[in-house]
């Protein structure tokens, strides 16, 4: 690998949904060029990270910059402008059921380009070709299956031939060839577009198999980032836990859980 | 990217320089498209000093050999830095393109 230079910088980010704290000042780096992958248990704040990073939500103090500018400080115009870098794929593939799947990937092309309709055309038979979708064009999202969706969905994301890419939990729900496929497609574009893509995953094989860098949430907090030979060597707790597929200790004394449950 | 427009040994070639990207292909697509009108044939494209070719780009010379075929012409690519040959390769289309190694060897094919 070449040297290193950051795509994205956190500084000191802080979090909240209304007065609960959800990510307290965390720091990190994402590499340019490279794919980056964050780990954490369910519901420690991976996907509302995600959502800061591509500046949908903003966060109480910090700094996110992307490419040296602090999307955190930004007006929408800016913000708009630094999106067209981006390509998302979140938790659902998001298309717009009124329209084909051709007009769901031209879409943001015939919003923020002056191209040729016939132009458009050919793009967007690449982007759907490209994740395995020649023919489909004309199919709405209902004719399609759940992996056909997501696919449908990254062509899209694709469509402005984005700088990044953000997936949150892109095979979930996937069988394990589908996903296999998925993967494999991820490599292909860091490689020939030198693409910068950051992806939330629980599935250990797809960490092994796509990560460059490895990013672990645990309690807001950052309990480790490196690169994936460092994950495999390293002898955080929790990192041991998630890599040992060991479940969670438990959390409640039995008093605790009495409470809990007789509701007092 | 800038456009310049050029003949070698009585060939037209039109040599691109900069990046191809969404806001340049629409001029890209202009002069392309006027030459496939004018049935120059053959229409030699220097790349040697494109940085940098995204979908949209790759996307106009498929409507531009499209036009090139229709009447039997010649489109050749000639000198494409090895990142803009890869991305041509990846979407299979450096074996549909005629893809020269340099301008010269393009003008004396
Ligand atoms: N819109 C919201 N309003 C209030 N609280 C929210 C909102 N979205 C998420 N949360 C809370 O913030 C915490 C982090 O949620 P988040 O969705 O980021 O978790 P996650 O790590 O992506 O989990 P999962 O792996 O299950 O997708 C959770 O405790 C959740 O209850
Ligand atoms: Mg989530």
């Amino acid at each position: 690998m070449t040297e290193m230079e950051d795509a994205i910088k956190v500084n000191n980010l802080v979090t909240h949904y209304g007065d609960r704290v959800i990510l307290k000042s965390i720091s990190f780096a994402v590499p340019r060029g490279q794919t980056t992958v964050i780990l954490g248990g369910s519901g420690c704040g991976k996907s509302t990270l995600l959502k800061h990073l591509i500046g949908l939500l903003r966060p109480t103090s910090g700094q996110i910059l992307i490419n040296n500018g602090n999307i955190a400080a930004m007006n929408e115009g800016e913000l708009d402008e630094i999106r067209k870098k981006m390509g998302v794929l979140f938790q659902g593939a998001a298309l717009l059921n009124s329209m084909t799947l051709a007009d769901n990937v031209a879409l943001p092309l015939r919003e923020h380009t002056k191209l040729e309709d016939s132009t458009i055309q050919i793009m967007v038979r690449m982007k759907l070709d490209l994740v395995g979708l020649s023919g489909f064009e004309h199919f709405f999202p209902s004719q399609l299956s759940g992996g056909m969706k997501k696919r449908a969905g990254l062509a899209r994301a694709m469509a402005l031939d984005p700088e990044f890419l953000f997936f949150d939990e892109p095979s979930a729900g996937l069988d394990p060839v589908t996903a296999a496929g998925l993967d494999k497609l991820i490599l292909k574009l860091r490689d020939v577009f030198k693409m910068t893509i950051v992806v939330v995953t629980h599935e250990l094989p797809s960490v092994f198999m796509i990560a460059d860098y490895v990013i672990m949430l645990d309690l807001g907090d950052v309990v480790f980032a490196g690169t994936l030979d460092e994950l495999r060597i390293s002898e955080h707790p929790r990192v041991r836990m998630f890599l040992e597929r060991r479940p969670e200790t438990e959390v409640y004394s039995p008093e605790d859980y009495f409470r809990f449950i007789a509701g007092d | 990217m800038t456009v310049t427009l050029k003949e070698m040994n009585g060939k037209k070639i039109m040599a691109l320089a900069g990046e191809i990207d969404m806001s340049a292909s629409p001029l890209l697509r202009k002069e392309l498209m006027a030459l496939v009108k004018k049935k120059t044939d053959p229409l030699l494209i220097d790349f040697e000093n494109v940085s940098y070719i995204d979908s949209s780009g790759i996307a106009t010379f498929v409507e531009g050999l499209k036009g090139m075929m229709a009447f039997g012409g010649k489109l050749k690519l000639a000198g494409m830095p090895s990142g803009v040959k890869e991305i041509f390769s990846f979407s299979k289309l450096d074996r549909v393109f005629e893809i020269y190694g340099s301008i010269d060897d393009a003008i004396n094919s």
